[in-house]
């Protein structure tokens, strides 16, 4: 069997907005519960067949976007539209969209196959033909042979799993999940993102999920919106948010990040110079930054971008390197994790791969290491 | 008189007195936990079902002039111990129209009042489980209120609403309507077992109801239900317990009303309450007024335990 080619200009169709008209759009949304500011002016285009992700701690008003979009709450203003059509003032039970709920709020008197079968009811369709489709959801998310049981009777994995073939029972233009596995234990999760991403793939429903997880986030996302404090801070790819980050917040936020303060000391389209006395040395940037001379702004690195050693490395421009004493080392098998106090006393975290088996030439507590770091490694960041 | 202390015995030990109480409890068979027990079994077996024991006996003897008023049903005679049970007071429920028509007439009655209470119950539990937090206390606080009176005292208060020249008429004769006559009818009756017992049934569908998951609605209108296909596919069904228990808790105690039916109802209202009390005491006919209750009782109970055991297959379920 030929392998059909995958065009990338099909997959990601936010890369071409000129093309393509998105499936969702909410515009300027904004929702005020009495005087807290839930959602503050949100606008957001979510295209067909996404699965989109939208991430944030608790508060930070994605679960209030999500219901919303589903028609439980009114957004106070702005307007939400879903395939061409206004939805704001639509009630949940006329819109084309379907929610896996948190608690997967399934109906405890009736049986796996009643509730699979209950927005089929709804919609009149004929015995036979709910009896197919229940038959064919369970089989789906591979329940066949618990129609019959109540929903006390599954394991939590199953509860989860007859939600989602309830949510999915009528074919829904537009699936939304609040913290899909939050109430799965880790192992049982991460086969379920799988199959998730899966399912999604297969039926090509647009998928918004709503997530305090990153890693889940990161697993099952096309793309991600990171919320805080009502607000989308950033809409991008995985890759994107995390090595790409636009502020303090997003690079804080998802994975862990070293962060310092300097001042800029040569703006140039072609490279930055930033001075930093926290580091104890220069930051060269190897692009143009939309910065000013003598401002103050942010320099923000991952762990593994950066390098140990214990001789001083030479590195261009006199600048991207330091050093300092190793404080704590966290071995965690594949990587370990090295806590380093710079001159400063600014402690930076770096990771290394333990790639030689059981090294015994690794650089241990309290030793003088040099770190170092390619001038296109960290993330200048002005707010 | 003392003798040397034997030093291989070692000292007694000291003994918390509860620790000895304890003890000396078990010694003859008695736990901690028997003896929490034993204060509702006491209760129970002195002031319910000793007297209701009476009662029976009462129920099984006959009408005699005296001091008790009725035969004793153990006789001795020369070295003879007889028991005597007259089932005629039995026989006469059962061939005497007025009792049946008084039984069934309560069990309608204490049905329809059962039917409205709840109509008129549902909603207002559903109001208040729905209610916002702060106001949800306060509410149940309202609906308790009328406790902090006499029950005698608000039944002869919806007199002075109900009778010939009463509030109500007063108000439609400001718009120039006949007056209704309401007091000494069944309207009366049903109006004063609804108002009395109409707490016991949003008490028990309040607790049903706050308890509900609200996500539960929210996904029946997610799959594309109205609000009423939602109350009457989720709501309904899941508040079923609440329901069986408000309807018990009114329909028990309204087969019996004695109060309602004399102050309010008129002289065709028939119930049981009343029969019971003119034979009692009208009639001075124990043993007949005893086997009027004891016919009562059962006629309550069996329904009751019946319901109780289809309610706790609901909930297993």
């Amino acid at each position: 069997m030929k392998k059909s080619q995958q065009l990338a200009v099909d997959t990601r169709p936010w890369r071409d907005t000129a093309n393509n008209k998105p499936f969702v759009r909410i515009k300027n949304v904004t929702k005020k519960f009495g005087d807290v500011l839930a959602v503050h002016d949100v606008s957001l285009d979510i295209y067909r067949s996404e699965l989109f992700c939208l991430l944030g701690g608790s508060g930070s008003g994605k679960s209030t976007l999500l219901r919303m979009l589903a028609g439980f709450e009114q957004p106070t203003s702005g307007t939400i539209e879903i395939d061409g059509q206004d939805m704001t003032e639509v009630p949940p039970y006329n819109r084309p969209v379907n929610m896996m709920f948190q608690s997967y709020a399934l109906f405890p008197h009736m049986s796996v196959e009643q509730n699979i079968a209950y927005g089929l009811k709804r919609d009149n369709l004929g015995k036979g033909e709910i009896s197919d489709r229940v038959a064919e959801l369970l089989s789906l998310v591979k329940l066949q042979d618990y129609g019959r049981r109540k929903p006390h009777q599954l394991s939590g994995g199953q509860r989860q799993r007859v939600a989602l073939a309830r949510a999915l029972a009528k074919r829904p233009k537009l699936l939304l999940l609040d913290e899909p596995l939050g109430a799965l234990d880790k192992k049982l999760r991460e086969e379920t993102q799988f199959e998730l991403v899966k399912i999604q793939e297969s039926l090509g429903v647009t998928f918004i999920v709503v997530t305090h997880d990153q890693e889940e986030a990161m697993t099952l996302a096309t793309r991600i919106g990171v919320m805080n404090l009502g607000e989308i801070a950033m809409v991008g790819e995985p890759t994107d948010i995390y090595e790409f980050p636009n502020s303090r917040f997003v690079a804080g936020f998802i994975g862990s990040a070293n962060m310092v303060e300097g001042k800029v000391t040569e703006d140039e389209p072609g490279h930055v110079r930033i001075r930093s006395s926290e580091l104890g040395c220069d930051i060269y940037v190897g692009h143009g930054v939309d910065c000013a001379p003598e401002q103050i702004l942010w320099w923000a690195i991952r762990p593994e971008k950066m390098v140990l050693s214990r001789e001083k490395p030479l590195t261009p421009h006199d600048a991207n390197v330091t050093s300092g004493i190793v404080e704590e080392i966290a071995y965690l098998g594949d990587i370990s994790l090295y806590q380093v106090a710079l001159e400063s006393g600014k402690r930076l975290r770096v990771s290394q791969t333990n790639s030689v088996r059981g090294n015994p030439d690794a650089i241990t507590w309290d030793e003088k290491v040099y770190i170092t770091w390619s001038d296109s490694s960290g993330s200048v960041l002005t707010v | 008189m003392t003798t040397a202390r034997d030093p291989t015995i070692p000292p007694p030990r000291r003994l918390k007195p509860w620790n000895a109480v304890e003890r000396g409890l078990a010694k003859v068979g008695i736990s901690g936990r028997m003896l929490v027990l034993a204060a509702p079994v006491l209760w129970l077996l002195v002031f319910f079902l000793i007297p209701l024991a009476v009662v029976f006996g009462i129920s099984l003897s006959t009408k005699q002039f005296g001091r008790p008023p009725y035969s004793p049903l153990l006789t001795t005679e020369e070295g003879t111990v007889q028991l005597t049970l007259h089932l005629n007071n039995y026989i006469r429920l059962f061939t005497d129209n007025l009792y049946i028509a008084a039984y069934l007439s309560s069990i309608r009655i204490a049905f329809i009042s059962t039917v409205i209470t709840l109509f008129v119950g549902y909603p207002m539990a559903y109001a208040i489980a729905r209610a916002p937090d702060r106001w949800r206390n306060i509410l149940l606080m309202l609906v308790i209120l009328p406790f902090f009176t006499s029950f005698l005292l608000r039944v002869y208060a919806l007199t002075g609403f109900m009778r010939g020249n009463g509030v109500i008429n007063q108000f439609l004769g400001l718009f120039g309507l006949e007056p209704l006559v309401m007091m000494q009818t069944d309207f009366a009756v049903y109006v004063g077992i609804v108002y009395t017992y109409l707490p016991f049934m949003i008490l028990p569908l309040y607790t049903t109801l706050v308890k509900l998951d609200v996500s539960l609605f929210e996904a029946s209108a997610d799959l594309g239900a109205r609000p009423l296909r939602t109350f009457l596919s989720v709501t309904l069904p899941l508040s079923l317990p609440g329901i069986i228990a408000g309807s018990m808790l009114v329909f028990i105690p309204a087969i019996g009303e004695y109060v309602i039916p004399s102050l309010l109802g008129g002289p065709e209202t028939l119930m049981i309450g009343r029969v019971l009390w003119d034979e009692f005491f009208t009639a001075a006919n124990w043993p007949r007024a005893a086997a009027v209750a004891v016919a009562m009782l059962l006629a309550v109970v069996i329904p009751i335990m019946l319901l109780q055991r289809a309610q706790s297959a609901v909930v297993e379920r």
